[in-house]
């Protein structure tokens, strides 16, 4: 009870500054381009025509029983929002440091409102992806209103994973480029453009199942393109990640963030 | 009795690692394993055991020189440090003057960042609304209200700041060095909108060079040297500072 309301009064008092903060990073992202948040829609369609060309022609990728655009689409979608949104939420603590030496304000709100922002062109790219299930045939069934906690979360696993990545980045600014590695890494890792079934190695295959995305694109998949409800283990696994993950960001943050003023 | 203070400062020390800045590097590492050299510690006390209370309405001036600990001192007060030893109480919302138009987003129009900065200092959205008029009336910018901040004279940046920040009535003032913003004709404007906030019973903590300024508008004078505090009292710390400084 003590908890939610210093989350209802917290909310409060920094709720709108949430909301300008990523109203901001809307009305810088689209400054001056035509398109404008009709980019939003697009991207996300021609990286995935991009792939899908390469994959399919280049390295004969399939995915048996299911069309390999829509496979393709939703690990895109999905791993998308994780990667720009905790790459944007790195740096964020950083940027904004001419802000935290001269106002008071909860540091957490940089990375918190990074995830936000890029959620709300998550879900404009659910457009294009549905705009794909119905074109490629695969339609939709009664299962997708199972997808919001899949949503969910990516979202808090994102957000616990961006409040680390954040105060490390403060101390040690190698982070921009590791990080960098590991993204390209972890995109690879991911089965977004193959299946995982053509890992043979069973050692591999149980390593690339740890992977938290693993089974959020697993359990969103199962849904979309099978048309079942998840197993009960993607059900626990992907709450498992998400709980666990922000517990972690929120404790790792909470421990560093006085230091912060002296390092950035 | 507590209430009665507004901001109570308790024996305050703030230490600064000067050698943080450059941190771990690893070519440093090796440089140093090779040469056989220690890590040094490189430690600067901006603040040392600094204590004052400051009452309801109450008008605190801080002098000193560069590198006095003042600056150090509000941003303390204002919560963006926290202290290294000692205790920091404040009762009553504050409103830190700290160089303004540090949440300004320069690709936003004047108008946007009125909202953003406004949020970033704590106003809600209702409260700028109903205030959004003032402000431009203040700053006199109402021909560029949709014109990107980017494209501003430094001038017209300070004013829309001071008028942004000076919009509400904060119980706890605290200011540093922003009387002198704009033209000549808005610095009288902007001087006599301190003045007039700080007689509405506003409790002001001030840093300011400007000995006249001080002795102006403060009840109370710190004087800072060194991260110590060497005098507090009334307007007679200004004629101590002065004539030491003149000795020197």
């Amino acid at each position: 009870m003590g908890t939610y309301n210093n989350l209802k009064y917290v909310w409060k008092r920094y709720g709108f500054l949430l909301k300008q903060l990523v109203s901001r990073d809307f009305k810088v992202k689209y400054k001056r381009s035509v398109l404008g948040v009709f980019w939003s829609l697009l991207y996300p369609l021609l990286t995935m025509a991009v792939m899908a060309i390469v994959f399919t022609n280049v390295f004969k990728f399939t995915t048996p029983g299911v069309n390999y655009l829509s496979y393709l689409m939703t690990g895109l979608v999905m791993f998308n929002y994780f990667s720009e949104a905790s790459n944007l939420a790195m740096s964020s603590v950083v940027a904004n440091f001419s802000l935290i030496n001269k106002v008071y304000m909860p540091k957490y709100i940089f990375p918190l409102s990074k995830c936000v922002f890029v959620g709300i062109n998550f879900l404009l790219s659910l457009i294009p992806l549905y705009i794909i299930l119905f074109a490629t045939g695969t339609g939709i069934n009664v299962y997708h209103l199972l997808l919001p906690y899949a949503f969910v979360c990516l979202f808090l696993f994102t957000l616990g994973f961006s409040l680390i990545l954040s105060s490390v980045a403060v101390f040690l600014r190698d982070m921009f480029y590791i990080y960098g590695v590991v993204l390209s890494l972890w995109t690879y890792v991911t089965p977004i453009m193959y299946d995982i079934s053509i890992i043979e190695n069973p050692t591999l295959s149980f390593i690339f199942k740890l992977n938290p995305l693993y089974w959020i694109v697993y359990f969103v998949r199962r849904i979309v393109l099978y048309g079942v409800v998840p197993e009960i283990n993607a059900w626990l696994y992907c709450g498992l990640f998400a709980v666990v993950f922000l517990a972690l960001g929120i404790l790792v943050f909470k421990k560093t963030q006085d230091k912060f003023i002296y390092y950035v | 009795m507590e209430q009665s203070y507004m901001v109570e400062v308790d024996s305050v020390s703030m230490r600064f690692n000067l050698g943080i800045d450059k941190g771990f590097s690893l070519k440093q590492w090796f440089v140093d394993v090779g040469k056989g050299k220690k890590k040094t510690k490189n430690e600067f006390w901006a603040l040392t055991d600094v204590s004052f209370k400051v009452k309801k309405g109450e008008v605190i001036g801080f002098i000193g020189s560069n590198g006095a600990g003042k600056s150090t001192m509000l941003k303390i007060v204002a919560g963006v440090m926290k202290p290294t030893k000692g205790e920091v109480k404040s009762y009553g919302n504050i409103c830190p003057m700290i160089e303004l138009g540090a949440g300004f987003d320069t690709q936003l129009t004047a108008r946007e960042n009125i909202y953003l900065n406004g949020a970033i200092m704590g106003y809600s959205k209702p409260f700028i609304d109903s205030k959004f008029q003032e402000i431009v009336d203040f700053s006199e910018l109402h021909d560029f209200l949709d014109v990107p901040v980017q494209n501003f004279s430094s001038g017209m940046v300070a004013r829309l700041a001071f008028s942004v920040a000076t919009v509400v009535d904060p119980e706890i003032l605290i200011v540093d060095e922003i009387l002198s913003v704009g033209d000549m004709a808005f610095q009288a404007k902007s001087e006599q909108k301190m003045l007039s906030m700080i007689n509405g019973g506003t409790t002001v903590l001030f840093v300011s060079h400007s000995i006249e300024q001080i002795k102006k508008m403060c009840d109370t004078v710190v004087w800072l040297d060194h991260g110590h505090i060497k005098m507090i009292g009334g307007k007679e710390v200004c004629d101590e500072y002065v004539s030491t400084m003149v000795g020197n």
